[in-house]
């Protein structure tokens, strides 16, 4: 190590100087500090006798500073608490007003104005993803996904890129299991052309075949980026393995042999199947006003179709079923272990997901490089960061249309599986046993405020519309979230616990070094307690 | 015993409650399906709530009334404090406010003796201090829900606290505390320091940094050549009194701006005032001058890929805002990125280096423009990552692109006007974050002493001219040149034989 230093202050010639004047002096202070001579210490202290030992003398230096502590000054206390209390937050919670419109067609258009803002985003929202693909299909959405960008009747790709980069744009579109999103973010007077832009990709989309085949290479190369994120194949695991055999076990991207033999025809399918009028909400925020998107939407999505199967009838034919099992992916290379484990979660609009939000807050998030340490107030993360029994520490909760996944996920050192593993059942499983007052507070709170924070500028703001819009069917405003939210205490937290935590199934998966992991079977003996 | 009789009485509820939903849920979806208590319902608890599922609204809520559609943010209220401390605010129609406690200190402040002492202050950030520990500073933030963050760079820190307007008293009275008042208590800055040597180790791995902090040191001589990020023995030296006497001698109340985002000044000065105005007020020492040198770098490390920067000094930084101006458009209008990036079009497909060069070169992995503009310096540059055979011709196309953009008649209009509404519309999007207004509230008033409008730069970048980009493109090209380099670096072209090229 020094060595290579060495070399490499070799190598900076212009520097040299006044690094070599640095080393003689840096040593000796080192020197210096090391052995705590008064002289570092703060000029205020007053010396030990001389025949003090040097820990004698350490002693005193630390005693003088924590003299320091004991007067507090009250000018700094006095409107803080570390103890969460309930605060009405009625006053704040005045939002501009989400108008909805619906088309005679069952298009949904749903807009937040903010006209002081100079820019909007505008999307579209589809109430369709990878899940309602079949096996040989399965990737078609995310497929779908770049080819939509790939040129229209009217526009070539070189075009529609160049318009948009022209206007200091910017045209983005995700996929994920239930939901596709496209969305541009533009100034204030380019939202008519951005409205444009996405009818005319969503309508007129070609699909040449030549942009098909040259495209694979592009989605086997994210694919080869997405493997690499292990965290994103942990949960592609998890829900493999938690959803066997039903439609969410799909991964997003497809098998590498689908995205080979896709096809024109399965892109078209895809298209007039799902991307039916009733399934899409255009929403909007910012410098946006609700009339003129209705109109522009009235003009140029003509071509939708007003009908076609809906989700829940999809979702009938195939229901999510949770089965407990695992997943485990033994390699020893890597230095560290990851894994998951989770439980069967609730739907989008359970009235019990508001509870399980809190319950995911009251479990936490910890890592090594966040400021709390072991000082905070999620008994969990106390454990690990006491313990120093794991690297990162996350709880999870995603919703679907019909089911969920909760849990937790962490990242460890081989040698901290096992009591990893046992703190984190032992604090899932304690929320159908034991829950202060205090904790749910502090998790109401947090939950609160990160809905909140979370929605600083117009594209968060236009997701949360078209999410609300596709997954409640309306949006919720915030005083409603919020008692929502106050409505839950203690014992509901209890019983929402033993609903979904209590001797019910557990998926895990797992990956790198793992063969300190406790098996299925532990774990699932951990899910309840005999004795409490 | 009462615990049975406790889930009958619950269980009776949940009946009722069940049967309320099994209503909605045949109405609805099959999607509150698994919602039903299950058989042995009655056993385990079941349903003690009657709450409607999400899709149905909730009964019995007020609903505050609605905002109007336009509500203009406020205007920029400054006032200085008799100690010379500045707060500054804004009004928003955010339900949240953002806070920002900024200081003109970083590590061109920082001695050989306190090399690291700003990267070791951004973790110190919001531990002990003399009047509340460690532990009651994490409750008091997770108690309300907030959110807290520190940041050391060169010329500035940044202390920053996000929550709910509701609490304004509680954010104002910690960020003040936490940033006036360290204890350093010995114990949590050694634990500090060990994770301070982490970081290092993790950035030795990162090319990217690792190129950023050795422009820096090889272009300055100087106060301006110190590292962000010190090495490890450097981090060794470092103990509290280093740290108390870097804070004493440079958090003064002169040099720091209080800003927020979402506050009523009245109410910001009110609880503000009382906490900082018995700061001592200290006449500002003159800021350290930078000395541009240029120079070269060269880091041999695994083979295979070469990452490469080259830069050059672009004298006057923000102060001298209109050419600063005209130089994030010339960052823009020259562009580039990454071979392979995710994300739609708008990140800058059509800037000049991803048409002429990435899309050339298969054997680039990343070409881009980069700028670094401090107050009164700032670096300019094209940083590149390229498979190792191909090093030596990515320097020259580099060489060949930082001239071409300085020779007139090269920059044609679309582009240029492309450049200017990327830089207009980006300076927009990111004002949409009232996180970013606050910390652009604190940065202008600690660079300009004022806010100045955002119509300004917007005016600035209008009048920029095609001879504009040229003129600050030869001058920046003028300096000396500074080469840094990481990873198969051997075969590289020497620095004379380089920096002959554009002189």
């Amino acid at each position: 190590m020094a060595i290579r230093r060495l070399l490499t202050l070799a190598r900076r010639s212009r520097r040299d100087t006044t690094n070599q004047l640095l080393r003689p002096f840096s040593t000796s202070l080192a020197a210096d500090t090391s052995s705590s001579s008064p002289s570092s210490a703060p000029s205020n202290f007053s010396p030990p006798p001389p025949s003090a030992m040097v820990y004698d003398r350490l002693a005193e230096n630390v005693k003088d500073k924590l003299k320091q502590l004991e007067q507090p000054d009250s000018r700094f206390l006095k409107y803080s608490s570390p103890h969460p209390t309930r605060v009405d937050h009625t006053p704040i919670l005045s939002a501009p007003l989400t108008r909805v419109t619906t088309l005679p067609n069952g298009l949904r258009i749903a807009t937040e104005s903010n006209l002081a803002c100079a820019t909007a985003t505008v999307g579209v929202w589809i109430d369709a993803g990878s899940r309602f693909e079949s096996d040989e299909t399965n990737g078609t959405a995310h497929f779908l996904e770049h080819m939509i960008f790939k040129g229209t009747e009217r526009r070539t790709a070189r075009e529609l890129e160049e318009e948009i980069e022209n206007m200091g744009g910017h045209l983005n579109a995700y996929t994920s299991r239930e939901q596709t999103t496209y969305y541009a973010k533009v100034l204030e007077k380019d939202v008519p052309k951005a409205m444009d832009i996405l009818a005319d990709i969503l309508q007129n989309s070609k699909f040449e075949e030549s942009k098909i085949t040259r495209e694979r290479d592009v989605i086997l190369r994210e694919m080869q980026e997405v493997e690499g994120q292990t965290e994103e194949v942990i949960f592609d695991h998890l829900h493999a393995t938690a959803f066997q055999h039903t439609s969410l076990a799909r991964t997003i991207l497809g098998p590498a042999d689908n995205i080979m033999t896709i096809t024109k025809q399965h892109l078209k399918d895809y298209i007039s199947t799902h991307y039916s009028a009733p399934r899409m909400v255009i929403a909007a925020s910012g410098a946006v006003n609700h009339e003129e998107i209705v109109e522009q939407v009235k003009k140029l999505f003509t071509k939708l179709s007003p009908t076609g199967i809906t989700t829940s009838q999809l979702i009938a034919k195939e229901p999510a079923i949770f089965t407990g099992s695992e997943v485990r992916m033994i390699d020893d290379d890597i230095p560290l272990a990851q894994f998951a484990v989770a439980f069967e979660g609730l739907s989008w609009t359970d009235p019990d997901s508001v509870a399980l939000m809190i319950m995911q807050s009251i479990l936490g998030s910890w890592s090594k490089t966040a400021g709390g340490g072991k000082h905070m107030g999620s008994a969990l993360a106390q454990r690990i960061g006491i313990n120093e029994i794991a690297e990162s520490m996350m709880a999870f909760n995603s919703n679907y249309k019909d089911s969920g996944l909760f849990g937790v996920y962490a990242v460890a050192k081989p040698d901290c599986l096992d009591d990893l593993a046992y703190a984190i059942m032992y604090e899932m499983s304690k929320l159908s046993y034991r829950v202060s007052e205090e904790d749910v507070i502090r998790a109401q709170n947090q939950l609160k405020s990160s809905l909140l924070l979370h929605l600083d500028g117009t594209t968060p703001v236009t997701e949360d519309i078209g999410r609300q819009l596709l997954t409640y069917g309306r949006r919720i405003p915030y005083a409603e979230f919020f008692a929502r939210i106050d409505a839950v205490d203690a014992n509901t937290i209890k019983r929402v616990a033993t609903r979904v935590i209590r001797d019910k199934e557990v998926a895990i998966s797992a990956l790198g070094p793992i063969q300190g992991l406790p098996d299925l079977n532990w774990f699932k003996r951990r899910t309840y307690w005999l004795r409490y | 015993m009462y615990r049975t009789a406790a889930s009958r009485i619950r269980a009776l509820k949940g009946r009722t409650g069940n049967g309320a939903l099994k209503r909605f849920a045949s109405s609805s979806a099959v999607a509150t399906q698994s919602s039903s208590g299950g058989l042995f319902s009655w056993l385990t608890g079941g349903k003690s709530t009657s709450v409607p599922p999400l899709d149905f609204p909730l009964k019995d809520v007020t609903i505050p009334p609605s905002l109007p559609d336009k509500v203009e943010p406020g205007k920029t209220k400054i006032t200085t404090l008799p100690n010379g401390l500045r707060i500054a605010s804004e009004t928003s129609a955010s339900p949240a406010a953002s806070i920002g406690l900024y200081v003109d200190c970083g590590s061109i402040y920082e001695t050989p003796g306190s090399f690291g002492a700003s990267h070791l202050l951004e973790r110190m950030a919001f531990k002990s201090t003399t009047n509340r520990s460690h532990l009651r500073v994490v409750r008091e933030v997770e108690a309300i829900g907030g959110n807290v963050t520190a940041a050391a760079s060169r010329e500035q820190m940044v202390y920053t606290y996000d929550a709910l307007k509701t609490h304004v008293p509680e954010m104002l009275e910690l960020l003040v505390d936490s940033v006036r008042n360290p204890a350093f208590l010995d114990w949590e800055v050694k634990e500090q320091i060990q994770k301070l040597k982490e970081d290092i180790g993790e950035y030795s791995k990162n090319p990217q940094h690792l190129l950023l902090e050795a422009i820096h040191s090889a272009s300055y001589s100087g106060p301006w050549g110190n590292p962000l990020v010190a090495s490890e023995s450097a981090a060794e030296r470092l103990n509290s009194s280093v740290l108390e006497e870097f804070v004493t001698e440079n958090y003064t109340a002169s040099r720091m701006v209080l800003a927020a985002s979402g506050v009523e000044h009245d109410e910001l000065l009110k609880i503000a005032e009382p906490l900082l105005s018995d700061l001592p007020n200290v006449p500002r020492p003159p800021e350290p001058k930078p000395v541009y040198v240029g120079g070269d770098y060269r880091h041999q490390a695994e083979e295979g890929t070469t990452h490469f920067a080259l830069a050059f000094e672009f004298p006057g930084g923000w102060l001298k805002e209109k050419e600063a101006m005209t130089l994030t458009v010339l960052q823009l209008l020259m562009g580039g990125g990454g071979s392979f990036s995710a994300g739609g079009p708008g990140k800058g497909m059509y800037s000049r280096l991803y048409l002429r060069v990435l899309n050339e070169y298969p054997q680039m992995q990343m070409f881009s423009a980069f700028s670094s503009i401090y107050d009164n310096t700032g670096l300019f540059g094209i940083q590149a990552t390229t498979s190792s055979d191909f090093a030596t011709k990515a320097i020259d196309i580099a060489v060949k692109e930082l001239i071409a953009v300085a020779t007139p008649g090269e920059v044609d209009q679309v582009q240029l006007d492309r450049a200017k509404q990327s830089t207009k519309s980006a300076i927009l999007m990111n004002l949409e974050s009232r996180m970013i207004a606050s910390e652009d509230i604190g940065k202008q008033i600690a660079t300009y002493g004022e806010r100045k409008p955002v119509e300004l730069f917007l005016k600035a970048i209008d009048e920029i001219t095609a001879k504009d980009i040229t003129s600050v493109a030869q001058k920046i090209l003028s300096s000396p040149l500074t080469l840094a380099s990481y990873g198969d670096v051997l075969y590289l072209p020497s620095y004379d034989a380089v920096s002959r090229k554009f002189h």
